[in-house]
């Protein structure tokens, strides 16, 4: 290898990492706070079977869904502003990546609802609770872990996602790379660093699953 | 004091109960017995509102209404004065033996804290689960969860606790400890309506028993007259099958 491209690698990762700490993270957090909340209301309309909202829960999911990431975030950033809302690249990459999100973290929390045995429900009746009260008391405390290890799932593909933001202009940890390779005609180089770092940022994301995974787990899992 | 008139309820076209009447009147324990599909869980669960009636009436104290057409408002009313055990417990895995039993008195009744903390001690004490109060139901055998799933029934004082074959989930060895604590409650007047196989039980401790074919109540009365003089054929022959398992 020669001393200029050890030279271009050298200086050229932190350039990479910064952005990478100070946007990618930050736009892979807040869009999955935003598919978080998005995700378990579209699974409670569905669920709880209220009328007329349940055709929209299914209407949001089956078109979130059904088309690109890239598009949806081509319709907010560049789309939008035609019908007079014009919205920053980082809010826009946010709200295309946080409601794209929603709609499969919607499935995920459904089906942990579902899997909670029906007993429960019963049994919350039977002392009194009513729907909000036993969803809040009852079941949510237990579909959590079982709708943990998905969700998680989604956020790791989320961080990977995000390096579509760069097509929006939002200057995050793949367009920087993309810069840098352009200046020093170096692609091969920087992009194998830019996949290094989403790598070392996944597997943190993986550490931290594990150790969550174990905090979660109600006394009475461990022991049966 | 709780009355059902003219039950019917069908699951997808097959009637399960046809124009059952039911009656139990304060301190009394009544245990309904029968063979599986006669109609006995599916009674208990219409009673509770699990299950919608199809035609039917409730008269509930002061309260007249009608079983298919009632308010979730009623519904919860209702239920706020009934106990209910399950054939399998159905404790809130999520919590504490303590907290299962506080639930009910806390988030339903808004009773205080430190008040139902109290209440919850002293029924978990009444059946001999206080020293498992902070024990997970996962950690706890299937007799002690039913007796904690009892202490959970009876900690809000309901007027009648149901009894859906509370001990049928449970390992032969098991079944004892859960009969022993209903026993206990029977002697203390509780208002007890019991769905069991435990014949046992029927004969010791109901002050009533009722045997259900059909869908429908083909014979009651105090258990030395079921059991000694049964007056149907269709008693005769199910007491013949159900005492000789034994």
């Amino acid at each position: 290898m020669s001393e200029r491209l050890i030279g271009i690698i050298t200086s050229s990762f932190f350039k990479i990492l910064i952005p990478g700490i100070k946007v990618t993270i930050p736009l892979t957090l807040l869009s999955f706070a935003l598919s978080l909340a998005v995700g378990l209301l579209l699974a409670l309309i569905q669920v709880a079977d209220i009328k007329g909202l349940r055709q929209v829960a299914r209407f949001y999911i089956w078109v979130f869904r059904g088309t690109p990431l890239i598009v949806q975030l081509f319709i907010i950033f560049f789309g939008l502003p035609n019908i007079g809302i014009t919205l920053d690249a980082f809010p826009s990459a946010v709200l295309a990546f946080g409601l794209n999100l929603g709609a499969y973290n919607a499935e995920v929390f459904r089906s942990a609802i579902l899997a909670i045995p029906k007993g429960q429900l019963e049994a919350a009746y039977m002392i009194g609770l009513n729907y909000p009260q036993a969803m809040v008391r009852i079941i949510l405390p237990q579909s959590f872990p079982v709708a943990f290890p998905n969700l998680f799932n989604n956020l790791i593909s989320l961080l990977k996602d995000t390096a579509l933001a760069s097509s929006i202009t939002v200057i995050d940890l793949f367009t920087t790379a993309q810069q840098i390779a352009a200046r020093t005609y170096e692609p091969f180089a920087l992009y194998l660093e830019a996949a290094f770092i989403y790598l070392i940022f996944s597997t943190g994301l993986t550490w931290l699953q594990r150790y969550l995974e174990q905090k979660l787990v109600w006394k009475s899992d461990k022991k049966r | 004091m709780l009355e059902i008139h003219n039950l019917h309820k069908s699951f997808s076209g097959t009637g399960v109960l046809s124009g059952m009447d039911f009656k139990v009147d304060k301190g009394e324990v009544v245990a309904i017995i029968g063979q599986s599909g006669s109609g006995k869980t599916t009674l208990l669960r219409c009673m509770s509102f699990l299950e919608k009636a199809d035609i039917g009436e409730i008269i509930f104290d002061d309260y007249k209404g009608d079983m298919a057409h009632i308010s979730q408002k009623d519904i919860k009313m209702l239920r706020m004065e009934m106990g209910f055990v399950f054939q399998s417990f159905n404790l809130f895995n999520n919590m504490t033996a303590l907290e299962n039993v506080m639930e009910g008195l806390v988030t339903a009744r808004k009773m205080p804290k430190d008040k139902a903390k109290e209440k919850a001690l002293e029924v978990l004490a009444k059946v001999g689960m206080l020293d498992r109060a902070y024990y997970y139901p996962g950690e706890l055998s299937g007799g002690q969860q039913q007796r904690v799933a009892i202490a959970r029934a009876i900690a809000p004082e309901p007027k009648v606790i149901l009894f859906d074959e509370p001990t049928s989930a449970l390992d032969p060895e098991l079944t004892g400890e859960v009969l022993e604590t209903m026993k206990k409650l029977a002697l203390e007047g509780t208002t007890m309506v019991v769905v069991t196989h435990e014949m046992s039980f029927a004969k010791e401790v109901a002050s009533r028993v009722v045997f259900m074919d059909g869908g429908v109540v083909v014979e009651q009365g105090t258990p030395q007259e079921i059991f000694g003089n049964p007056k149907e054929e269709r008693t005769r022959q199910f007491l013949n099958r159900a005492l000789h398992k034994l």
